[in-house]
């Protein structure tokens, strides 16, 4: 009896002895999306697209793309195949030509003998496409004729607006419009004052900590300490302090932290004031223009005391 | 024989009495007091705010120092940045072991009508003390 207890469990110790899985014998694909948060006009949507079929049925002669909605013109698909060297260095081997776009379809042609490989797809998001949904439909084609294809999606793409960098200097470029989304200087301003939302500016003021600062040209003029407006501007603009929001599409460090359509939406800037004050590095505010058209968050990327200087980027959702 | 029978029978004596000293604890032993917000009501009497802390709308601290607590005259003193918006701010109250507050802080709070300060009771552990609290905020002079 024992015996056959020690035989019994002798055999289900047993490993499994390991075999390499068979490929199929056929055109295979998949596909994965590498980029995350909102879809935002002007970035990139990637996908890594992969294809791959046994030596016996052929090569691979093409890979494409179809896009719902026609990408921007720089929208393309890899003609190259990347491995990491022991230096841990991406090194791309071509395998056809560079891409081509024709209409809402990217295709590129094989050069090489290819059986198995990887292609990046890079989706710019056209202006076009915001607040639409685009679905995009991956195919391949082997030499014996074979086709196959690989559907993702549907992508909702935001109705955000996005600028990034915008150098701000006290007293020079200053005048902040979230219409335009851009930065005017005292020269340029009256002919825009209705499209003004903000002023930024530097004060070193002994005890207190103003420093930073983006107050709107209707502000109380404690707020706006020795400055005469161009005439025209007079724009309230609702405007609160945020810390610790380092959107990673504005910011563009380690966070990944981004900021929504839904944020703008579910936004309440009810009693919210006119001005904020002492902004620092990595700090931002919410935005929401005295028209109520847009709301916006603008993110300071970097302040400079002793230039008096800042550079802010922004991301804008339109209200109506 | 007789000895080993009076031996279990004094076994069995001591399991009863032993059942009915545990009965007897368990029934006599009081409800705990809950209050009406299913806190433990407990015996201490002690009735204050040690520390008092006030928060923007960036949940950054907007004080200049440490608030000055009066726990004779029951008032809060605190000086806030120049700039603050007064309308948006989060107090935060640290009480004595057992208290609660009264309002309770749900989120931000408007505290810019500086002519009326806000009040915030205290209520001791055994709910029997109740000490109101006035919050004077003033803003740092330029």
């Amino acid at each position: 009896m024992s015996l056959l207890g020690l035989c019994l469990l002798m055999t289900a110790c047993k490993d499994k002895e390991y075999a390499i899985p068979e490929a199929k014998d056929a055109l295979q694909n998949d596909c994965i999306k590498r980029t995350l948060g909102p879809n935002v006009a002007g970035l990139n949507i990637e996908f890594a697209y992969a294809i791959a079929l046994p030596a016996t049925r052929g090569k691979i002669v093409s890979a494409q793309v179809e896009a719902s909605i026609a990408g921007e013109a720089t929208t393309y698909l890899e003609h190259r195949s990347y491995y990491t060297n022991g230096s841990g260095e991406d090194v791309g081997v071509a395998i056809g030509d560079p891409s081509v776009n024709e209409g809402n379809v990217t295709k590129v042609n094989f050069t090489k003998d290819t059986n198995a490989v990887t292609l990046r797809y890079f989706y710019v998001i056209p202006k076009s496409a915001q607040g639409k949904e685009v679905r995009f439909t991956f195919s391949a084609k082997s030499s014996n004729g074979e086709t196959i294809s690989y559907a993702m999606g549907p992508y909702r793409i935001s109705k955000m607006d996005m600028v990034l960098d915008l150098p701000v200097k006290n007293a020079d470029a200053c005048f902040i419009s979230v219409a335009d989304m851009a930065v005017y200087t005292e020269k340029d301003a009256p002919a825009n004052a209705d499209k003004i939302d903000l002023v930024y500016l530097y004060r070193a003021i002994s005890g207190i900590s103003f420093n930073h600062a983006l107050v709107s040209p209707g502000a109380g003029a404690e707020y706006l300490p020795d400055i005469t407006l161009p005439p025209g501007l007079n724009r309230v603009t609702k405007i609160r302090k945020t810390w610790n929001l380092r959107d990673f599409h504005l910011a563009r460090l380690q966070y990944g932290v981004y900021i929504d359509d839904l944020d703008f939406e579910q936004l309440d800037m009810t009693g919210s004031p006119d001005y904020v004050i002492n902004l620092k590095s990595e700090a931002g505010a919410w935005v929401e223009t005295a028209d109520g058209k847009y709301r916006a968050y603008i993110y300071m990327n970097k302040v400079e005391d002793s230039k008096k200087s800042a550079t802010i980027s922004m991301k804008r959702y339109t209200l109506k | 024989m007789a000895l080993i029978l009076q031996s279990t029978t004094m076994k069995h004596y001591l399991i009863i009495i032993l059942l009915l000293i545990s009965c007897s604890w368990i029934g006599c032993r009081k409800e705990t007091p809950i209050d009406e917000d299913g806190l433990l009501i407990t015996t201490r009497a002690e009735c204050y705010v040690s520390n008092f802390e006030l928060l923007g709308a960036d949940f950054q601290t907007v004080r200049t120092k440490n608030a000055v607590i009066d726990t004779i005259a029951c008032t809060v003193d605190v000086t806030v940045f120049y700039g603050t918006d007064l309308k948006h701010l989060y107090p935060q109250f640290t009480l004595v072991t057992d208290a609660k507050l009264d309002p309770k802080i749900t989120g931000f709070t408007d505290f810019s009508d500086l002519a009326n300060p806000r009040t915030y009771s205290v209520i001791s552990g055994n709910r029997q003390v109740r000490k109101t609290y006035k919050v004077n905020v003033t803003v740092q002079p330029r």
